[in-house]
């Protein structure tokens, strides 16, 4: 009995010794995995838990010359759902339509989806933020965002852009300058569970990557005059839509740059989309009689001509290849002079054909037609002008007075620009600095001469016919200012239909001009489409470039060098220069 | 009635032992499931600590009862149990793809937990009858082999393998203890290899060989059977030395664990308090083990030795495969961490077994003259 105990506890020690050296591996293994392989695993562990998100940092400002806010930034809250950490969908559809305008069956859905993550509204009102805050609902979270926001409505909305929801520049300088503006992307790390949901977004900590800010050579009170102007001038001619720039012919800052119809950034998902765009830049169009002033140029500069050179004008009519050309009123001889001064396209077709293909081409080009301008902004069209090697004799006649090519509306004021700057071509432009956050220039951008497209004494020349064209006889009469004297230039086209040929009735009535002549402080141009009460410049255009050009050289305080009466002993004859 | 010595020799230090793992249970569950994302409801710990308060009015029951009661009435208690097996597969409830529960009310019982420690009682009862110095013989262990078969029947059929194979476990366990001829040992082991042969190709269901597979290499499917292995074995191994601090392990309250407050609850633990903490843990269940042993050395008469060696070696192997799972030892089974998972029935197991230990103990020296107290 006694033996038999003694083997039995034998066993047991034995049992023990198995079983403690069973628990000896279990805790080498422990020794292994926690101390050796720790290291290793803890960071298969962070690889599982911890999920790295992006943010926008707040998008820049866009200010006018003067500072003055054109597009800013606002913090809102966009709520959102994890459908897997929702209680029911039905119910928290139903509780979130109680406080927001959102359909039912759409947030239904949404959170009956498999995704981790949906939207339930983005950029909410802070008032619908803090609805739904209150319902404590679980599964809805809040994010916040930055909401893009133009103060100034439809003010120079084609040339701004806007931004998309997630702050992205679409449009306009939103689009061009988006990687200046846009804020930078900020990481940081939230936990995630093994559903894939995030927790603990220490927002607050979030570090501000804010975009640059831009400054623009755009005046906020010249582009409102400029737009008030056109909107009255596009509704009194019952034209179709309108387009107006106001530039420094001195540097080629763009002051305003204004289309009409207009649209609101704000809202532009519900306006036509043909609005959106920056016509004055991306659409091209036949110039017209406006190009007779750089026909005229090519002859002073190249063409051994002179202001009073004569031409006959063929009495109306004139056969150039297949065409027939018509004045408006048939005139006998003429001096270059006054082919501008009444705008004849016959004169302007002898002109052309005495100066030759080339030099007229040469002339164009180095005014900067057939190129692109190089304008900050985004969709640039470089116009049309074909080489003067497949120009028939027809193409010489009638690119002479602007047509059978095409300039879009910033080409052509730059163009003007030199003639109203001694003939030096400068690059247009329309940001002059960047800025950081807190205001301090980061970049600045200049004038830039491009090049001399004609010599001074020419461009003098020309302004000098300029000035005829805005007097009683002249067809720009209605473009005369109180108190300065004007120098422009009308432009009647007929449009091409999409076929190519021309549409009959349907014209752009344009005026372009600068003032004061002797120092021209504003080029300003004024496109009418498809005006139906009258559809010469001089009539539909030309007072739209008075308005503007009277308001804005009273704005920049230019000082006003004739009175009223003095204005026709200047007519008479004195040079201008 | 009350015998004052079952307070003299009671035997604190394991009782103690016990209390102290039944507390870090708790903080574990509460853990599992109070705090982080999601997961099982956030008040089951209240209910488990309504089970170790039930275990412990029935611990005090089995401690009363003088374990020799215990041999007379084995086959009654084995009968009852073999009953509520059968009433299982008759009329119990249908949880995770089988059949393991009997409902009686709000309580669901497991009767396989309770199988458990009757197939202690039987073998221990019919063991130490027959213990002969030369060991067991073939003949000698038809009527064991019977006894452990009808059970392990039934459990399989649930199905509910891992408890099956943790019955045949405690029954070798029982059995190479009381010993057996040299040749009835290796008749048996190459019988059990060529039985598990045979189980392979013809009886496991395919999740059973896939989770066999997945545990020889965890990254044949990542996202599959391998993933409870693999998170495992992450939450484990980033607690590294010291922990990520109680109710702070990421893989925890981030729901990366699975099954974290039953079978993988032991990785929550080691995730928060590192290897210091589960060192501690696995020291403690290895004393509770050796003490076990030595609650059965202490002990004079074979049934009674038999007892507690039975129920040791039953708390060894769920601690050793559970834990040997969750660190990727072994193969993923379905196996409870004594007295920390949750589960009612386990607890109540597990404590039923303390009691048996206690109660052996207790009475080393008041049975001495083979006459029943209690």
């Amino acid at each position: 009995m006694k033996s038999e105990r003694r083997k039995r506890q034998r066993r047991i020690a034995i049992s023990g010794a198995l079983f403690a050296l069973v628990f000896a591996v279990i805790c080498g293994r422990a020794v292994y995995l926690q101390v050796f392989r720790g290291p290793w695993l803890n960071q298969q562990a962070v690889h599982e838990y911890e999920k790295s998100l992006q943010r926008l940092g707040k998008r820049g400002a866009i200010y006018d010359a003067s500072g003055r806010e054109m597009a800013f930034s606002i913090d809102v809250t966009s709520i959102a759902a994890y459908p897997g950490r929702a209680a029911s969908a039905p119910d928290t559809a139903r509780a979130l339509t109680r406080v927001l305008d959102v359909d039912v069956e759409e947030i239904r859905q949404r959170l009956d989806s498999k995704r981790s993550f949906v939207w339930i509204k983005r950029q909410a009102s802070p008032r619908e933020a803090d609805a739904v805050r209150s319902l404590k609902l679980a599964g809805v979270d809040f994010i916040p965002e930055h909401s893009r926001f133009y103060p100034n409505r439809t003010l120079a909305a084609q040339m701004l852009g806007f931004t998309g929801i997630d702050g992205r520049g679409l449009e306009g300088l939103e689009f061009y300058y988006d990687a200046y503006l846009k804020g930078g992307a900020g990481k940081f790390t939230v936990l995630k569970d093994a559903l894939g949901r995030g927790f603990d977004l220490e927002r607050t900590e979030v570090p501000d990557y804010g975009g640059r800010n831009l400054v623009l050579t755009i005046d906020k009170t010249v582009q409102f005059i400029t737009e008030e102007a056109l909107r009255e001038g596009v509704a009194k001619s019952g034209a179709s839509s309108g387009m107006a720039i106001v530039m420094s012919p001195a540097t080629g800052q763009v002051l305003a740059l204004a289309h009409y119809p207009f649209f609101n950034p704000n809202a532009f998902a519900r306006f036509d989309r043909n609005l959106w765009r920056n016509r004055a830049v991306t659409d091209p169009f036949e110039p017209g009689s406006t190009t007779k002033i750089f026909t005229a140029a090519a002859a002073i500069e190249h063409g051994g001509c002179r202001r009073d050179t004569i031409f006959f004008c063929e009495d109306g009519a004139y056969r150039v290849g297949d065409y027939r050309i018509h004045d408006t009123s048939p005139h006998g001889w003429l001096t270059l002079e006054n082919i501008i001064k009444y705008s004849s396209n016959i004169g302007a077709v002898k002109v052309g054909e005495m100066i030759g293909p080339e030099i007229l081409y040469r002339t164009l080009r180095n005014f900067g037609f057939g190129d692109k301008t190089g304008i900050d902004c985004p969709g640039e069209a470089p116009g049309s002008l074909p080489p003067f090697r497949r120009w028939s004799k027809a193409h010489t006649g009638t690119i002479s007075y602007g047509h059978g090519m095409s300039s879009t509306a910033i080409q052509l004021i730059t163009a003007v620009c030199a003639i109203a700057n001694d003939g030096v071509l400068m690059k247009p432009y329309i940001v002059q600095a960047v800025t950081d956050r807190q205001g301090r220039p980061i970049e600045r951008f200049g004038p830039r001469k491009v090049r001399q497209a004609i010599s001074g004494a020419t461009a003098s020349v020309i302004r000098g016919m300029m000035r005829g064209v805005v007097t009683e006889a002249g067809t720009g009469g209605r473009a005369a200012l109180n108190g300065y004297a004007v120098c422009g230039k009308t432009g009647t086209a007929q449009k091409i239909d999409e076929s190519g040929a021309y549409a009959g009735g349907k014209y752009i009535a344009s005026f372009v001009g600068f003032a004061p002549a002797a120092r021209p402080a504003a080029a300003i141009l004024v496109i009418i489409d498809e005006p139906t009460s009258e559809y010469y410049g001089g009539l539909v255009a030309a007072p739209v470039f008075r308005r503007i050009a009277q308001e804005v050289l009273n704005y920049l305080n230019v000082s006003p060098k004739y009175g009223p009466n003095q204005l026709t002993a200047l007519k008479k004859g004195e040079e201008s220069g | 009635m009350f015998d004052r010595r079952l307070l003299i020799y009671f035997n604190w230090g394991f009782f103690g032992l016990v209390l102290s793992l039944v507390c870090v249970g708790i903080v574990t569950l509460y853990s599992a499931v109070a705090v982080g994302t999601a997961g099982p409801p956030s008040t089951l710990y209240i209910k488990q600590i309504t089970w170790y308060g039930i275990g412990l009015f029935i611990l005090a029951i089995v401690f009363m009862i003088d374990y020799r009661y215990f041999d007379r009435w084995a086959y009654v208690v084995y009968g009852a149990c073999l009953i509520l097996l059968a009433a299982v597969l008759l009329f119990g409830r249908y949880g995770g793809g089988s059949k393991r529960w009997l409902g009686f009310g709000p309580v669901h019982l497991q009767p396989s937990e309770l199988v458990k420690i009757a197939v202690v009682f039987v073998l221990a009862h019919y063991y130490s009858r027959v213990m002969e110095p030369r060991g067991l013989t073939l003949r000698e262990l038809i009527k064991p082999i019977i006894l452990v078969g009808l059970p392990f029947v039934l459990i399989v059929k649930q199905p509910d393998l891992g408890t099956a194979m943790l019955v045949v476990l405690i029954a070798a366990s029982i059995t190479v203890f009381v010993k057996i001829e040299w040749k009835t040992l290796i008749f048996f082991i190459f019988a059990g290899a060529g039985s598990a042969a045979m189980a392979w190709l013809f009886f496991l269901k395919s999740y059973q060989k896939q989770r066999i597979m997945t545990f020889l290499d965890p990254n044949r499917d990542p996202l599959g059977t391998g993933y409870h292995i693999i998170q495992s074995k992450i939450a484990v191994g980033s607690g590294r030395i010291s922990g990520k601090g109680l109710f702070q392990g990421t893989q925890n309250t981030l729901s990366f664990i699975p099954e974290q407050h039953t079978d993988f609850i032991f990785s929550v633990w080691a995730e928060e308090v590192g290897f210091i903490g589960s060192a501690c843990v696995i020291l403690a269940f290895m004393i509770l083990i050796i003490w076990g042993l030595r609650i059965a050395h202490e002990c004079r008469d074979p049934f009674g030795t038999t007892l507690s060696v039975g129920v040791t070696a039953m708390i060894f192997w769920q601690v050793v495969i559970n834990i040997g799972m969750i660190m990727g030892l072994m193969p993923v089974v379905g196996m409870p961490l004594p007295f920390i998972s949750y589960g009612g029935s386990s607890i109540v197991a597990v404590i039923v077994c303390v009691g048996i230990l206690l109660n052996v103990s207790t009475r080393r020296f008041i049975a001495r003259d083979g006459q029943v107290i209690g």
